[in-house]
C-alpha cells in the first residue's frame, strides 16, 4: 500500500474523489462490521451463555393427560367409590331431519323410554337443538348409529358413575346433572373435586362397609326396624372405616330417591343414647377421682325428683359398686356418680369429649347436639344414663375412641390420612385402662355377653333408649336399641357401633328388643368377619398377660372382695 | 475465482436440501407425537373405564355371592390363625460344620413313611 501511494500520486478532483470514496467504504466497513458484531455477540449469548429467554433443549408438549371432568374417589384400598365416563347424549337438528313421525317412531324402537308422539314434537320444532337423551349406553349408541336417521347427532358428556351403587351411598353423596356435588363428600369435596386430577382417597374400607351394612340389614329385618347406623373407626387416628346408614339410596338414579333414604342416621340423625352414655358418665367421675374402681353407691331405692322417677332395668335393689353399676347398667348409681361430679363438671366433661358440638367428620350432613339449656340438676341425671343429649351415632363412636385409646381424643376424619392428628387428652391414662376392663367386663358377665367373639377379647356397652314422643314424654315401645364396641380390649384397635332404629321383639329374643339382644350379635358377627380383614391377630382371652391386664376386683360391701375376670 | 464460485453454490445447495430434509423429518415426527399422544389419550380413557368396570365387578355382595356359587369357602375361623410361636421347637441342629456329617435325626422318633396299602380279600368284601 505504501509503496503504492508514494507511486501513485494524484491531485485536485481526482483526490477529491478518491477521498470521498474511501470515507464512503470506512463508513460502509464500520456498518458491517457492527452488524457481524451484533450477530456475533447473539451467537455467543445464544451458544456459550444459554440464551436468556431460551429453552436449553426443545421444547416437547407434556405427555397427554385424560382430563375427566371430576376427579375420582376412591376408597382406603384404591377401589373405586366414584367416576365420571364420558358418554354420548343423544341430540337432534331438526332442520336436518326429514320425516320427524317416522324418525321418532325408528328412534323408539331401540330407546325404549322415549316417548314417539313427544319425541316427533320435538323433531318438528323449527329449532336447531333439542336433547333427546342425555347418557346413552355404547350399545344404544349403536343401535341408533345403525338406524341411519339424518340429523342425529351425539355429544359427549361425563356422567358421574358410582360402581359401589348403594354400599357408600350415604358417605360418597352424589351429583346433580351438572356435576355438582349435592351431598355426602361429593359435596363437602366439590372444589377439590371439580379441579382435582388426583383421585380423593377416604379412609372407608369396602370389604368392611359391606359387612357393617350386610349384619345391619339383617338385624333391621330380624326386629323389623325402621332403620339403623353402624360405624367402624380407628381409635389411633380417628379414621371412619365404615359407615352405613339403612335404608340407604342408590346414587347412580338421581330423581328416584326416597327422602327417608337420603337421611344420614349415622352422622346427621340425633338421639338420646341411653345407657352407652355410662361410659362417658363413669369415665368422668374415674377421671374427677369421685368414685374409684372399689367404691360405691346404694342402689336400693329408685330415685324422686320432680315428677320423673328414676329406676334400674335389671334392678338388684342392694349397694353396687363401681365396676357392678357398670356391668348391671344400674341407672340409679349412673345418676348418683353424676351428682358427685356435678353439674359443671359434667358440662365440661362433655365438651371436653365434644359432645356439644358438631363433629369434625368431612360431611356437609353433621347433626347439632340437643344440648340442654339451661342445664339444670335434673339434666345431669337424666345425661349419666344418656337421656337428654341428643348426639349422633358419630359423637358417641369419637368419645368412645377417646376413652379406651389411653385417653386421647382426635377429630373424626372420612379421609385417610397418614399422619394421625397428635389429638387432646381428655381423661387420664389410668382411667382408660379402668374403662377397658369394665367394658370387658360388660362382654364377659354382663349385659353384653351376646357381643363376645372368641380371640378378639371384645368389650362395650349396651344401649337401649326409649325415642321421645310427644308432648315431651317418653315412647316405651319405639327403642333405640345400640351395642358400642371396642377390640382387642386389652390393645384397642377400633370400635364398633350398631344402633337399631325401632325394633321390634321378636319370639327369640323372648319379646326383648334391648341392645343386648339386638346389636350386640351384630357387632360379634361383624368383629368376627372384619378383624382379619383389618389385620388384628386373635388372641386367647385367657393368657396370663391379658387376664392380669382386664383382672377386675368387683368388691361387694362390707369389704369382702369378689375376684371376677 | 470461478472455482470459488462453483464450491460457494454447491455448499448452498447442499445446505438447502439438507435443511428441506430435516424440516420434512421434523413435521412427520410432529405428526408421529401427535398420533402418539391421541394414542395415549384414548388407552387412558379406556383404561379409565375398564378401572370403573373392574370396581364395579368387585362389588363385594357380587364377589360373596360368586364365591357361594362356585367356591367351598367359608369366612375365616380365629382357630385357623396361628403364629410363629405356636410352632413346635425347631429340631436340634447339630454342629454340621465339624465334621462335614449332614445332620441326623438319632434319638428322635422315625418319621411316618408311606406304605403300599394292600386290600386283603376281607376288606374288599
Amino acid at each position: 500500500m505504501k509503496t503504492r501511494s508514494e507511486t501513485v500520486r494524484l491531485e485536485g478532483h481526482a483526490k477529491q474523489a478518491i477521498e470521498t470514496g474511501r470515507n464512503r467504504l470506512i463508513l460502509a466497513g464500520c456498518l458491517v462490521a457492527l452488524a457481524f458484531a451484533a450477530i456475533g455477540a447473539r451467537v455467543i449469548e445464544l451458544s456459550a451463555l444459554g440464551g436468556a429467554g431460551e429453552p436449553g433443549v426443545a421444547s416437547v408438549d407434556p405427555d397427554a393427560q385424560l382430563t375427566v371432568g371430576r376427579a375420582d374417589i376412591v376408597d382406603r384400598d384404591g377401589l373405586l367409590l366414584a367416576t365420571s365416563l364420558r358418554t354420548p347424549s343423544l341430540y337432534a337438528d331438526p332442520k336436518e331431519v326429514l320425516d320427524a313421525e317416522d324418525a321418532a317412531f325408528r328412534l323408539s324402537t331401540v330407546l325404549p323410554e322415549i316417548n314417539p308422539a313427544e319425541t316427533a314434537a320435538k323433531l318438528a320444532s323449527d329449532r336447531r337443538f333439542v336433547w333427546l337423551k342425555r347418557n346413552l349406553t355404547p350399545r344404544e349408541q349403536q343401535e341408533v348409529n345403525s338406524l341411519g336417521i339424518p340429523g342425529l347427532h351425539f355429544q359427549d358428556e361425563w356422567k358421574r358413575i358410582y360402581p359401589q351403587g348403594t354400599l357408600t351411598a350415604h358417605a360418597v353423596g352424589f351429583t346433580d346433572v351438572d356435576d355438582r356435588g349435592i351431598s355426602g363428600v361429593e359435596r363437602s369435596f366439590d372444589d377439590v373435586l371439580r379441579g382435582g386430577r388426583d383421585p380423593l382417597r377416604l379412609s372407608l374400607d369396602l370389604r368392611v362397609q359391606h359387612i357393617v351394612r350386610e349384619e345391619l340389614l339383617r338385624q333391621i329385618a330380624t326386629f323389623s326396624a325402621i332403620g339403623g347406623a353402624g360405624v367402624v373407626l380407628d381409635v389411633d387416628t380417628g379414621e371412619t372405616i365404615a359407615m352405613v346408614s339403612l335404608p340407604d339410596f342408590d346414587p347412580n338414579v338421581p330423581g328416584q330417591m326416597d327422602p327417608d333414604t337420603l337421611f344420614n342416621r349415622a352422622t346427621l340423625g340425633v338421639y338420646e343414647m341411653g345407657s352407652t352414655f355410662k361410659i362417658f358418665n363413669t369415665a368422668m367421675a374415674l377421671d374427677a377421682g369421685t368414685a374409684t374402681m372399689r367404691s360405691g353407691y346404694d342402689a336400693t331405692h329408685p330415685i324422686r325428683i320432680a315428677r320423673f322417677t328414676i329406676n334400674d332395668d335389671h334392678a338388684k335393689a342392694r349397694w353396687l359398686s363401681v365396676p357392678e353399676i357398670f356391668k348391671y347398667s344400674s341407672n340409679i348409681g349412673s345418676v348418683k356418680m353424676a351428682l358427685d361430679v356435678g353439674t359443671d363438671g359434667q358440662r365440661a366433661f362433655m365438651a371436653k369429649l365434644g359432645m356439644l358440638r358438631e363433629t369434625a367428620i368431612e360431611l356437609p350432613e353433621r347433626g347439632r347436639p340437643m344440648v340442654p339449656s339451661p342445664w339444670r340438676p335434673i339434666n345431669t341425671m337424666t345425661i349419666a344414663f344418656g337421656h337428654g343429649l341428643a348426639v349422633s351415632p358419630l359423637h358417641l363412636v369419637g368419645g368412645v375412641a377417646a376413652i379406651v385409646n389411653g385417653g386421647i381424643r382426635r377429630p373424626v376424619t372420612l379421609l385417610a390420612s397418614d399422619i394421625p392428628s397428635p389429638g387432646q387428652r381428655v381423661i387420664s391414662e389410668q382411667t382408660s385402662h379402668d374403662m377397658r376392663r369394665l367394658m370387658r367386663l360388660v362382654v364377659e358377665d354382663g349385659t353384653g355377653r351376646k357381643a363376645d367373639t372368641p380371640g378378639y377379647v371384645v368389650g362395650g356397652k349396651t344401649g337401649t333408649a326409649e325415642k321421645a314422643g310427644g308432648r315431651g314424654g317418653y315412647k316405651q315401645k319405639s327403642l333405640i336399641s345400640s351395642f358400642v364396641a371396642a377390640f382387642p380390649m386389652h390393645d384397642p384397635r377400633y370400635v364398633v357401633l350398631i344402633m337399631v332404629d325401632e325394633p321390634k321383639g321378636t319370639k327369640e329374643t323372648f319379646g326383648y328388643a334391648t341392645g343386648g339382644w339386638v346389636a350386640a350379635p351384630a357387632v360379634s358377627r361383624i368383629v368376627a368377619r372384619s378383624a382379619p380383614l383389618l389385620g388384628v391377630a386373635p388372641v386367647d382371652p385367657e393368657t396370663p398377660e391379658i387376664r392380669r391386664d382386664l383382672m377386675i376386683e368387683v368388691p361387694v360391701e362390707g369389704g369382702k372382695r369378689l375376684a371376677s375376670f | 475465482m470461478r472455482r470459488a464460485t462453483i464450491l460457494w453454490f454447491l455448499i448452498a445447495t447442499c445446505l438447502g436440501v439438507a435443511l428441506f430434509l430435516v424440516k420434512h423429518e421434523v413435521q412427520r415426527r410432529e405428526e408421529q407425537l401427535a398420533g402418539l399422544h391421541r394414542q395415549i389419550l384414548a388407552s387412558q380413557e379406556a383404561i379409565h373405564v375398564l378401572e370403573a368396570e373392574w370396581s364395579y365387578l368387585n362389588r363385594p355382595d357380587r364377589i360373596e355371592a360368586l364365591v357361594r356359587r362356585h367356591l367351598n369357602l367359608v369366612p375365616m375361623d380365629t382357630r385357623r390363625i396361628g403364629s410363629v410361636e405356636m410352632l413346635p421347637m425347631r429340631l436340634p441342629m447339630p454342629d454340621a460344620a465339624e465334621d462335614g456329617v449332614a445332620p441326623t435325626l438319632a434319638g428322635l422318633p422315625p418319621l411316618p413313611v408311606g406304605r403300599p396299602l394292600v386290600l386283603t380279600r376281607e376288606a374288599r368284601r
